[in-house]
């Protein structure tokens, strides 16, 4: 009698502790979505109404249809995808090499790797600049392509050699005496054993890219080619303050991001965790 | 793991990411570096060497220094912080319990939101007239009039401070959280039997056998915080008078705004010493498990 009431004392504090964790760390997002459905007479009504008097979708018409809006969330979607593609086959190399070398200096060379991705943005932000502007890679989709793949094979590759190396050996060995190269036994053993890693590292990669912030400032500085993080952050700085169209629009650039870590939370995580100790 | 495994031109499929790196990554800080002892303007693209003369000019730089001290004091409270919620947040969610999916969900979003927007969010957030957090303070009556957050000195740092920490303390937690998993049942099983109290527990087990990944997720978020340059960007532009102005900030301010680029590069390289000496410290953490 007593355990029971213990029991169901401890699964209400649980639910209750559980509920305000939830509440803390999804306020500022339900409360940018709340504000992307008032109008805008509403937002600037005192005192503030917290849940909206009347529901509008007026504003995602707004900023999805022709407005700036909508041309930054392609943009971010061009950078990151290119990105992304290009970190996983590059760092998927890397990655393997490092798996399965013998080379003495394999471990230095790691460790190598990992340092650049602890460079602060801003120490090539500067020499970024000045080289993309002689070769025209500035305000070119490419030039912030290859600078955020820079910035983040790093740590795609530190999460895929410890994928990597859990794939093991025999399997390869197998297929090399069957008569397949390199390149066939990629394809063949290691590609589909390593899928897991390789999604993981494509969220984590996709999401680094969509949040850069500076280095994308700096190359992409025409209006009209800036990713949705920057154009969305500089805009209440050039005209008045159109808070429910920065609201919605905010809203918009976190949705990719809120669908990923619903649905793909353990690989992530997985990977995140790889990639941090181990 | 034991079988020797030979391919002759391995290190071909390391190359283009090799390439990659030199390209955008190692050859523009060595350029930085080189800037930093130069004289360089944009207009002639000429780099003329100079010397220790940008170095020498950061001594009289009040900004300057007013930044490195906003880093250092933001870092220095930022972190400890976010490691003992994140070291509370990890504790709880390492047991079994229903809903596990949605709060782990919960943690990793806040890592997952740009900071950039994050920071736009919370200025909102922080509005003096219609702010959340001014309106509620009003309707429970704790404050009279609406409280100016981002404007005035030693707040407008406490308030950014209270963003970061609001981010990363829970990536923190999960970093933690996987640490925790990693410690076998059994040696709580022995404890149970030991008759060790929870305290006890915890003290002699869980923190001793967490601690790589404490100094992991340590050092991860030290240099994360000391080289933050998205938050107050957006939230403060480093105001009012410097007093949320980050070394990131100003050498972006020095470099983009005032087209200094010598000297800003000067202000990197100091920044950038400060955390090569905290990175070696994490890879020698980390060699250990390598």
């Amino acid at each position: 009698m007593k355990n029971k009431r213990l029991l169901i004392i401890n699964s209400v504090k649980t639910l209750f502790v559980n509920l305000l964790l939830i509440l803390v760390f999804f306020f500022p997002v339900v409360w940018i979505f709340l504000t992307s459905l008032k109008t805008q007479s509403e937002i600037y009504a005192f005192p503030i109404s917290y849940w909206p008097r009347k529901i509008t979708l007026e504003n995602y018409h707004l900023v999805l249809r022709g407005s700036g809006f909508s041309r930054y969330l392609i943009n971010s979607l061009i950078v990151s995808l290119g990105t992304t593609l290009l970190v996983v086959l590059l760092a998927f190399l890397g990655a393997y090499f490092f798996a399965r070398t013998k080379l003495k200096g394999r471990k230095p060379l790691l460790l190598f790797v990992l340092m650049i991705s602890m460079f602060p943005p801003i120490a090539v932000a500067p020499p970024l600049f000045i080289f993309f502007r002689k070769v025209g890679l500035i305000n070119n989709y490419l030039g912030l392509i290859l600078a955020h793949s820079g910035l983040f094979s790093p740590i795609a590759v530190w999460i895929l050699t410890n994928f990597l190396k859990s794939v093991p050996f025999e399997l390869e060995d197998a297929a090399k005496v069957d008569g397949c190269g390199v390149l066939g036994i990629i394809k063949n053993v290691i590609l589909p054993l390593s899928l897991p890693g390789l999604a993981a590292t494509f969220l984590i990669v996709f999401v680094f890219s969509w949040c850069e912030f500076l280095l994308s400032l700096v190359l992409l500085n025409q209006n009209e080619l800036r990713t949705a993080v920057v154009g969305i952050a500089l805009y209440p700085g050039e005209y008045a303050f159109p808070w429910e169209l920065i609201s919605t629009a905010t809203f918009l650039a976190l949705l990719p991001i809120i669908f990923f870590v619903f649905v793909f939370q353990r690989l992530i995580i997985g990977g995140l965790t790889a990639g941090a100790i181990k | 793991m034991t079988k020797v495994h030979v391919y002759k031109r391995e290190w071909l499929l390391f190359l283009p990411l090799f390439g990659l790196l030199i390209f955008v990554m190692i050859f523009p800080t060595f350029y930085t570096f080189l800037l930093s002892f130069s004289r360089f303007s944009l207009l002639g693209n000429k780099l003329v060497l100079s010397g220790l003369k940008n170095y020498s000019s950061l001594i009289n730089d009040e900004e300057f220094w007013v930044s490195l001290k906003n880093s250092v004091l933001f870092t220095g409270i930022t972190v400890p912080f976010e490691l003992v919620l994140g070291l509370f947040l990890a504790l709880w969610l390492n047991r079994q319990f229903r809903g596990k999916y949605l709060v782990r969900a919960a943690l990793l979003l806040p890592w997952a939101i740009p900071t950039a927007l994050n920071a736009v969010v919370w200025r909102w957030m922080y509005n003096t007239d219609y702010g959340i957090f001014n309106d509620l303070l009003l309707r429970v009556g704790l404050i009279r009039a609406g409280i100016n957050w981002l404007g005035q000195i030693p707040l407008a740092m406490i308030s950014m401070m209270i963003v970061a920490i609001w981010k990363t303390s829970s990536f923190m937690a999960l970093i933690l959280l996987a640490g925790l998993q990693s410690i076998p049942n059994e040696v709580y099983e022995a404890a149970l039997i030991d008759g060790s109290t929870k305290w006890t527990t915890f003290k002699s087990i869980t923190l001793p056998l967490l601690k790589p990944a404490i100094l992991v997720s340590l050092l991860f978020r030290t240099m994360d915080a000391f080289r933050s340059f998205d938050l107050p960007f957006n939230l403060t532009q480093g105001g009012p008078v410097n007093s949320t102005e980050t070394l990131s900030l100003y050498a972006y301010k020095v470099s983009f705004q005032f087209l200094k680029f010598d000297y800003a590069a000067s202000v990197i390289i100091v920044q950038f010493a400060i955390l090569l000496v905290l990175s070696i410290l994490y890879l020698r953490f980390l060699e250990v498990e390598l």
